[in-house]
């Protein structure tokens, strides 16, 4: 079974003066769903919501939305194409996420730049459109392609062979040489000039933030991704691949005692951080500073991970998380000790 | 090219069939093996106990707590050369005849957490599947495999343990392959080094950086025997590493370690020495130091390689990577270092679901491994082998479980793609 979901206007409830329609939901193919059905993925069903509807009152239209996702059980769900409408390719993006997590195999379509794609998540096939209705004859064979395929199980290649965004995944695949002949093979190409890569530049890349303005009345905070906790590792940080950080008051401390806390850090022999884990976590130099007045005030908790062979996407997260946290806290800057 | 004494010569002899019997002995693509022959672990005080099992690709069985892999190798007309330092006696030599076994491995495994000599989590999990959904992770998921499993003795010293074990494994993989001794190979290469024939001098020179890493014990490179930590980056005999000279000690995260039979078929000094004279100039290896414990330590090591590249005549230069995370920015930083100098650079490299942990701008041009966080569906093998524990049956297992699963040398053809 197939499910598309299309916003009032490409539904056919009516122009902008509809955006504010309520979730419906409709036997059959219904504007561009009549295309998909030409190109092969015919709908069974189609969901509509209005823009501003969706927008304004999205967790009621989610609820309504995903309540006939849960009783249809679809093979697949294409939502859009949203081209460069805004509200439409978040109503898209969000759709597709919350289907995703429900197992529904997800295919849209939008700009490249729409907030759907990140709405998504990384949990639908984005097939990349021009900003208007003119792409619509380019998307739908590639939309209908991709979504009968879902809907069948068949496998789907890689971004660069079908046509649609990555979600940021890097999947496993053979290639028609061994590593090493491919090695031999791009280095003679990037010596003749013809420069080639299997993987791509990171995009995440972070400027050093600006010097702070007033160091005399700036909060200070410690963080640190050695593993330092209290002995016997109470909260169980895992002492590699963590999936979570750990906080742990320092207020009523002038420093880290041997034995009372140890780095359970798998990456380093913590001998000697174990002996004195101030040098997990400056505590000891921190508290002579502020007393010194070299800062304000010392933040009243330091942070914690073990960051040993932990996936960037999930390093990344606890830097979200702490930096939000830190920064609820008005702290202005950060000691992050590494190891 | 017509051999010399001075060229090492691989004879390789197919293995169709692994069958147990009274003699060990080859035939015709047939390995027999006599386990009482072989006397596993006898006479080896820092080992309580070795058992032996051949297993085949097929067999619902997943291999555990695996340490090591190594190729079946003799050196026909100098029996103590076999392994030099590791396991023989004898003369240094990488040159003369050395024969193979091909499709059959030899496994070491070892449960050091469960004998006591490392805590929970210490050392990660690795894996071979015979069967199901991973067996295609791990290249000795199609070879046949004597797995030998150890059990250390009571109050035995990790490095005598480690160091028995390891010359065990060596000893069976040379008796194996002796079984071919005076019998005819299935092929023969010669590798020459130097190479004497003339090559187009136009033809740009090609230097591979091979990467080891020699931490401590569980965690060493052995060269002719020792351990290798501390060493600075120097130049090698390509012959040397596919001739059992390089030996793995290191039992890191499986997927993308070099155990002992990716430094013997080292696929990337064969496609380089082969490639002589026709698309390039080999221009030689040398062996680096990854894992490096400080930035300066790094930094000078990557230049160091550098350095040494350069005095080679490199116009490239292809870097490999020992296991993942830390030693990333030591590939990064001799890309860098290299490409500073004006030598071109490939470097090999095994990605995470968030990309890598370490990439310099100058880096390219690289070669993806694959993806060592990609989850392998679960699957309940009918037998574990190496551990008494349930070795992650019945759960989704991640690539870097799987032996060699994205080996940084090139041997396989896995790679991961954008989706």
């Amino acid at each position: 079974m197939i499910v598309h979901y299309l916003n009032q206007f490409f539904a056919g409830l009516g122009g902008e003066e509809a955006a504010g329609h309520e979730p419906v939901r409709l036997d059959g193919p219904q504007g561009p769903g009549r295309a998909l059905a030409a190109a092969g993925a015919s709908p069974d069903v189609t969901l509509a919501c209005g823009d501003d509807r969706f927008g304004e009152h999205e967790a009621d239209s989610l609820r309504t939305l995903l309540g006939w996702l849960d009783e249809l059980r679809p093979d697949v769900l294409i939502c859009g194409p949203a081209f460069g409408a805004g509200r439409y390719g978040y109503a898209c993006g969000v759709l597709a996420r919350e289907a995703g997590r429900r197992g529904i195999p997800v295919v849209t379509a939008m700009t490249p730049d729409s907030p759907g794609l990140m709405a998504a998540e990384g949990a639908a096939y984005i097939v990349p459109t021009s900003s208007n209705v003119g792409g619509m004859k380019a998307v739908v064979p590639i939309v209908a392609g991709l979504a009968s395929r879902l809907a069948s199980g068949a496998p789907i290649g890689d971004a660069d062979q079908e046509g649609y965004l990555p979600r940021g995944l890097r999947t496993m695949v053979r290639a028609d040489r061994t590593g090493a002949r491919r090695a031999i093979d791009q280095l003679l190409a990037k010596l003749a000039g013809d420069l080639h890569t299997e993987v791509g530049p990171t995009r995440d890349r972070v400027p050093p933030a600006p010097a702070l303005k007033d160091m005399a009345q700036a909060r200070l905070a410690l963080v640190t991704e050695a593993g330092c906790v209290p002995q016997g590792n109470p909260d169980r940080l895992p002492t590699r691949h963590a999936n979570t950080w750990l906080r742990y008051p320092i207020d009523d401390r002038d420093s880290l005692a041997g034995g009372a806390f140890e780095s359970v850090h798998a990456g380093f022999d913590t001998t000697a951080a174990n002996a004195d884990p101030n040098r997990l976590v400056p505590l000891d130099a921190a508290r002579a500073l502020e007393r010194e007045g070299a800062f304000g005030v010392l933040h009243g908790a330091f942070y914690t991970t073990s960051g040993v062979d932990t996936p960037v996407a999930a390093a990344a997260r606890f830097g979200r998380e702490i930096a939000a946290e830190l920064r609820a806290a008005d702290v202005a800057a950060v000691i992050l000790t590494g190891t | 090219m017509v051999s010399t004494l001075a060229d090492l010569e691989i004879a390789t002899f197919a293995v169709d069939e692994v069958v147990e019997g009274t003699q060990t002995g080859w035939s015709d693509g047939r390995l027999t093996v006599s386990l009482p022959q072989l006397a596993v672990g006898a006479g080896l005080p820092a080992l309580a106990e070795a058992t032996v099992e051949v297993v085949r690709p097929g067999d619902p069985v997943r291999i555990s707590n695996v340490l090591d892999a190594v190729v079946p190798t003799v050196k026909p007309d100098a029996l103590a050369s076999t392994f030099p330092g590791a396991l023989g006696t004898g003369e240094r030599g990488c040159t003369g005849r050395t024969n193979r076994l091909d499709g059959v491995a030899v496994l070491s495994a070892c449960d050091w957490e469960r004998s006591g000599f490392v805590g929970p989590d210490e050392l990660p999990d690795s894996i071979v599947d015979m069967a199901g959904p991973g067996a295609d992770r791990s290249p000795f998921g199609a070879t046949t495999n004597l797995v030998l499993r150890f059990v250390p003795a009571n109050g035995a010293h990790v490095e005598t343990v480690d160091d028995a074990i390891r010359r065990e494994t060596l000893r069976v993989a040379r008796e194996l392959a002796a079984a071919t001794i005076g019998l005819g190979p299935r092929d023969v290469e010669t590798f020459r080094w130097p190479p004497t024939d003339h090559a187009d001098a136009s033809l740009p020179a090609v230097v591979a950086i091979v990467q080891v890493a020699s931490e401590g014990p569980l965690t060493d490179t052995f060269w002719l025997g020792e351990p290798m930590r501390g060493f600075e980056p120097f130049e090698v005999d390509p012959r040397a590493i596919l001739d059992g000279w390089l030996i793995s000690g290191a039992y890191d995260w499986a997927a993308v370690r070099n155990v002992t039979a990716a430094y013997q078929r080292a696929p990337l000094l064969r496609d380089l020495l082969a490639g002589h004279g026709e698309r390039l100039r080999c221009a030689g290896a040398t062996l680096a130091p990854g894992y490096l414990d400080t930035a300066e330590e790094k930094q000078r090591s990557a230049e160091l390689s550098a350095e040494l590249a350069a005095r080679l005549g490199a116009d490239g230069a292809i870097c490999t990577t020992f296991s993942s995370g830390n030693s990333h920015t030591d590939t990064m930083l001799t890309v860098r270092a290299c490409e500073r100098r004006g030598i071109k650079t490939v470097a090999l490299v095994c990605e995470t679901n968030g990309g890598l942990t370490d990439h310099v701008p100058e880096a390219d041009s690289l070669i993806s491994t694959g993806n060592e966080d990609e989850l392998v569906a679960p699957w309940t093998p009918a037998r574990v082998v190496g551990t008494d524990e349930p070795a992650r049956a019945g759960e989704p297992v991640p690539t870097w479980a799987y032996l060699s699963a994205c080996s940084q040398m090139g041997e396989t053809t896995w790679t991961a793609v954008p989706t």
